[in-house]
């Protein structure tokens, strides 16, 4: 410290002021905006060491431990304060001269100061002062040789005489006095670090290191101590003494200072000579050492306060995480460490991070409609809902979904057509339905269709178009939902279902495409009348009217122009097709903004053999690469739909959607696909990570019906502790395999609760703790023994869940009873019902105290 | 108690005077600037006869051949006994009186030459390297024998054989050497070695040119003697020098005890001790540690010299006299 090291010291009770120490001492006080220096003090030269004291009075009271191992009282920017004036000045003078290596103030007994010296013979290297001892003449004959140095004239300032001597024929270069009892005094001397008890001080506790260098002890943890020597750092632990508890990295340079940040637990700063960072160790998540070889895991961090090499550091004794460093030339930077951050995402859509101890949500509004709620939030939204379970009427599914999703509204319709046809077609013995295979596969399989011009319906005007037909195509119109059933292209059911919705344009278009012109217009003139209607569609309807076959009418040139600009699509393809040239349709079949299902109804119908698969095979790869879910019609529940399925989950994250609709296919294939599965899993764990146990069950349940294949067999049985077989044993010889439960009184019959014994070893099951009953007793028959407001609890109960009759035991202490009286002892109880057994069995159950969010229905 | 077996191999080497300004260079370099010289073990003692030299090999080196430079042909070990704790209060002999019982006379009795250096922190026993296993066997009955290696301080093994040591016979040792007393008085000190370069040039001074023939010559006419001692061993400056040497120095430099001793010598031998001769030190620290009365002890290339407080100095004389009449 002496000569160029600055040092820095905070004061104990002023949290704005700091001391630094080099040749002289100066105290500062740190302010908003920069720092105040508020006094300087250089009455005392070769100073080694400096220690505050640390009681609020009187303040700013240092002692200074110089290199000719003398202690002076001295103080700063204090007016003369009576209670300090006596003490100032005051000298404590070991009897044989050497340097003094370390000072440290007994925190409660704070008039003791215990002073570390180098080595001299057989003298002792730490003293004790009192500081409030008053000199006294020792013995004449020891008076006589004190011949004290020129300037000690006022020799009632110094006091030879220490309280305490320890250390005899060592050095002492580090020294803290333990939180433990303030009579404990921790020293690292020369190779060992020693604790000298002053109840008892001819014996001392010591472990031999060359860690001995700054001891001090964890603020936080009194039995962690921390000691360096040259460039590493060892954790000690005072009960377990005999070595370090761990050692840090060996730093390349010799170290200077260590400290415990006194706000955080577990943080230690280390600094080393010549850098400008200052590392910290973080051992927060450290346990205390259970085992004898558990290294503890440790964050190490660094930190650069500014760009010159640092003199010394000092941790704010309050402010958290704050410190004060100061370089060799005395520039000064106050700053603050900054926490780690840890984070974790909810399942619930919410964010939390911690900071130090801040702990910040960061939540989605509930109220924000301008974007698009997260997935994860709509997928529980829809569980809530039952979305997927309705397997009567598939397609209202969609409704379920929130019904603001063209894509899961065309998926849902799709998937409702298919199993329709499903239905239909399953009479005819048909093992592979086609339907499920998607349009894709139905055009390719089909035959040759005949071709036939027609007419418009209506009207003489000539239609100069050709539709096509065949068993196959009236198959994929039937999927896109344009008729019902039967050979016949019957489609006016279809447009009433639309005016009802009132989708007048795709009506009318749909109209047009069946070469009815004249119902066309029929219903625009009933869309542009209805109540919220569009008054555009009367001249739509009007500009329809006008169609004229002619090729070079102006009708025809104006339409194909200013159709572009009709913003309906609907609108603007039935015009493309009027106007198209025979055969080419492709202004109808790829205007993107026409649901798929209707183009591919259009291009069944008036696409020849050719065209159709080549125009349906470049379709299904947009939708594939889009993720498009309107793309099933087009692949079905086949290998492709997984591939189109993929690609939007990839893109949407909605593993739920993909769950239910593979689940419908049901092709025992396709949901053997590993991806399926792996929706499904994610699926269910995010039904789990919401508790939405119960929603979970449903989809077991709904899952095991469409793909029996999942259901799963029992995988956990219950052992008889005599011959160790499965109680359910015997059930495999039953009919009902895998419900073992049923076994041991699950349904609480009469007659299947009379296994009350191992079916193995016909020994009696255990016995209820509470009831004293055995195992497959069901509660309704075992009046008296229970708790009179139990009883009226259970007996409460008892229709509503057989589930009181499951026997349950605690996996620590094996004690356990029937579940409904194990779940209303400990309603009241934290310990387990049988008696001297302490064991808190529902506190151990970490699930015990979590309750499904999704019991509200 | 323990002992510790120092890892620095010393030599032990006399400058004549006359060829001192051959080495001011080296040994400037090994008192001031111990991080050029990787030196750890450094001692200069100045007598009116010679400059004693006790280094290391590091520091060894810094020294040129020269015909002024005569080298004892061994290498030595540092031996230093440290006390296993406070037990023992009150006030402590110091120096060779304590440690003239258990570590002394033992070597003496078995014929092993020693090489006493006293300094302000401590004793070092100086003992040849090759009689290191007769000096464990010796003591390990008495100390826990610690070595230190690399700077960790281990447990020596003792393994060398017990066998072929000669039992050693107990005899009286009387002192058989001349003794002289010099008038002037000494003191025994310290400093911190952060302030050696403040004081430099005053050291230089004294070390190399107060010493004037012409002066030491005057001086010792009048019963006053040249002595100087300066040591720094691992990190660690001692002094040795007269009250008029001390006064040379600034206030608050040296490190002066709370009671401020002062130290009478008294030299040991006529003619040169030389090497071999065993049970010097015994012979001098058995009756000051029968007396009680602490002790420092400097042995030098040509003679031995012991620190004995002032106030003590009669009864040293006549403890010393009594020891030696038992001679005749």
């Amino acid at each position: 410290m002496s000569g160029s090291k600055p040092d820095i010291l905070w004061s104990p009770h002023h949290v704005d002021r700091y001391v630094i120490c080099d040749s002289e001492l100066s105290l500062y006080r740190i302010e908003s905006v920069g720092t105040t220096l508020l006094a300087i003090n250089s009455d005392t030269p070769y100073m080694k060491c400096v220690a505050w004291y640390p009681k609020p009075e009187p303040e700013c009271l240092l002692a200074v431990g110089q290199a000719n191992g003398r202690v002076v009282l001295t103080s700063l920017g204090q007016s003369h304060n009576s209670k300090c004036k006596d003490l100032m000045g005051k000298e404590f003078v070991p009897k044989h001269a050497r340097q003094c290596n370390t000072l440290a103030w007994n925190p409660v007994e704070s008039n003791w100061l215990a002073a570390g010296l180098d080595k001299h013979r057989a003298d002792f290297s730490v003293l004790i002062w009192d500081i409030s001892s008053k000199f006294t003449l020792e013995t004449s004959v020891t008076a006589e040789k004190i011949r004290l140095s020129a300037g000690d004239t006022d020799s009632n300032l110094v006091v030879t005489k220490p309280l305490y001597e320890l250390g005899q024929n060592d050095a002492c270069l580090s020294l803290c006095w333990l939180p433990r009892d303030q009579k404990l005094l921790l020293a690292g001397m020369h190779r060992n670090l020693a604790i000298f008890d002053l109840r008892n001080t001819s014996q001392k506790m010591f472990v031999n290191t060359k860690a001995i260098q700054g001891v001090t002890v964890d603020p936080h943890f009194h039995d962690r101590v921390a000691s360096f020597f040259e460039g590493q750092v060892a954790i000690w632990d005072l009960r377990k003494f005999e070595k370090p508890v761990l050692t840090l990295t060996e730093q390349p340079k010799p170290l200077t200072k260590v400290a415990w940040c006194p706000t955080r637990t577990g943080l230690l700063a280390t600094l080393t000579r010549d850098s400008n960072v200052i590392r910290l160790y973080d051992m927060q998540h450290t346990p205390t050492p259970i085992g004898d070889e558990t290294e503890p895991t440790i964050i190490e961090r660094s930190v650069q306060p500014c760009e010159n090499y640092l003199a010394s550091f000092a941790w704010h004794p309050s402010s958290q995480n704050r410190m004060v460093v100061v370089t060799p030339n005395r520039s000064m930077v106050d700053f603050t460490v900054f926490e780690r951050i840890s984070f974790a995402w909810s399942s619930t859509t919410s964010l939390m991070w911690a900071c130090g101890r801040h702990l910040y949500e960061c939540t989605e509004e509930a109220g924000v409609s301008s974007t698009e709620k997260d997935i994860s939030t709509k997928m529980r939204d829809r569980a809530l809902s039952r979305y997927g379970h309705d397997t009567e009427q598939v397609w209202k599914n969609h409704l379920l979904a929130g019904g603001d999703d063209s894509q899961l509204k065309s998926l849902w319709y799709t998937l409702h057509y298919i199993l329709y046809m499903y239905v239909l077609q399953k009479p005819l013995g048909n093992k592979h339905p086609i339907v499920y295979s998607g349009i894709k596969n139905i055009v390719k399989s089909g035959s040759g269709s005949t071709e036939n011009a027609r007419c418009w319906n209506g009207s003489e005007l000539k239609a100069d178009v050709i539709r096509y037909h065949n068993e196959e195509r009236c198959l994929a119109l039937q999927l896109c939902g344009w008729i019902k059933k039967g050979p016949e292209i019957h489609v006016e059911p279809f447009l009433q279902c639309l005016e009802q919705e009132g989708e007048w344009e795709r009506a009318a278009a749909i109209a047009l495409f069946n070469l009815d012109i004249r119902r066309s217009i029929e219903i625009l003139h009933k869309g542009a009348t209805s109540e919220k209607g569009d008054l555009n569609l009367s001249v739509v309807a009007m500009a329809l009217s006008g169609y004229t076959d002619e090729k070079n009418s102006l009708w025809r040139e104006m339409c194909s122009t200013l159709r572009l600009q009709l913003k309906n699509p609907y609108l603007s393809v039935m015009f493309a097709f009027l106007t198209s040239e025979r055969g080419s349709y492709d202004a109808v079949l790829y205007e993107g903004r026409v649901a798929v299902r209707d183009r591919v109804a259009f291009a069944c119908m008036f696409l020849s053999d050719s065209q159709l698969p080549r125009y349906i095979d470049k379709l299904t790869i947009e939708m594939k690469d889009a993720g498009n879910l309107e793309g099933i019609l087009l692949t079905g529940l086949t290998k492709d739909g997984v591939d189109l399925m993929e690609s939007y989950v990839d893109r949407t994250g909605d593993v739920q959607t993909a769950s239910f609709c593979m689940l419908k296919g049901s092709t025992g294939e396709v949901v053997k696909d590993p991806r399926v599965q792996c929706w499904i899993e994610n699926y269910r764990n995010l039904l789990d990570a919401w508790r939405f146990w119960h929603k979970r069950a449903e989809f077991d349940i709904h899952r095991s019906k469409l793909d029996p294949s999942s259901k799963p067999l029992a995988q956990v049985f219950v052992s008889c502790n005599f011959c160790g077989k499965s109680i359910s044993y015997s059930c495999s010889a039953m009919p009902h395999q895998g419900r073992g439960f049923s076994q041991y009184g699950v349904t609480g019959s009469p007659t299947k609760s009379k296994v009350t014994s191992c079916p193995g070893c016909r020994k009696p099951l255990p016995r209820c703790a509470l009831c004293l009953m055995n195992m497959g007793t069901p509660i309704s028959s075992c009046p008296g023994t229970a708790k009179s407001d139990e009883k009226v609890d259970l007996s409460k109960d008892k229709k509503l869940a057989e589930f009181n009759n499951w026997f349950t035991w605690c996996h620590n202490c094996r004690h356990g009873g029937h579940a409904g009286h194990m779940l209303s002892w400990f309603r009241d109880h934290t310990e387990c019902p049988v008696s001297a057994c302490n064991c808190k069995c529902m506190q151990l159950d970490t699930t015990g105290s979590l309750t499904p969010s999704d019991t509200a229905q | 108690m323990e002992l510790h077996i120092l890892e620095h191999s010393l030599k032990v080497a006399s400058i004549a005077k006359e060829g001192i300004q051959l080495f001011t260079h080296g040994l400037i370099k090994l008192a001031f600037l111990r991080s050029r010289t990787g030196c750890k073990f450094f001692s200069l003692t100045e007598t009116p006869e010679d400059y004693t030299i006790i280094v290391d090999e590091e520091g060894f080196r810094e020294l040129p051949e020269s015909e002024f430079l005569s080298v004892a042909e061994a290498t030595w070990l540092a031996l230093n006994v440290v006390s296993g704790g406070g037990s023992n209060s009150g006030s402590q002999p110091i120096g060779v009186t304590k440690i003239a019982k258990s570590v002394i006379a033992p070597l003496a009795d078995h014929n092993i030459s020693v090489f006493m250096l006293s300094t302000y922190q401590t004793d070092f026993i100086l003992v040849r390297e090759r009689d290191l296993p007769l000096v464990m066997h010796t003591l390990a009955a008495e100390f826990t024998l610690l070595r230190v290696i690399n700077g960790e301080t281990v447990a020596a093994n003792s393994l060398a054989v017990t066998n072929g040591f000669v039992k050693p016979k107990l005899v009286q040792r009387p002192i058989i050497h001349p003794l002289s007393s010099p008038s002037n008085m000494f003191c025994v000190t310290s400093l911190d070695p952060e302030t050696l370069p403040s004081v430099a040039t005053l050291l230089m001074d004294v070390m190399f040119y107060s010493g004037g023939m012409k002066e030491s010559a005057v001086a010792e006419d009048s019963g006053h003697i040249r002595f100087f001692s300066f040591s720094l061993i691992e990190g660690y400056i001692s002094l040795v020098m007269d009250v008029q040497t001390q006064q040379r120095f600034p206030n608050n430099v040296l490190f002066t005890s709370a009671s401020g001793e002062l130290w009478k010598m008294v030299r040991i031998g006529g003619q040169p001790l030389g090497f071999d001769e065993c049970g010097i030190v015994a012979q001098i620290s058995e009756p000051l540690a029968a007396a009680d009365i602490p002790a420092y002890y400097i042995s030098t290339f040509k003679f031995d010299h012991a620190l004995v407080p002032e106030e003590n100095i009669q009864s040293v004389i006549s403890a010393l006299q009594t020891s030696s009449d038992q001679r005749k």
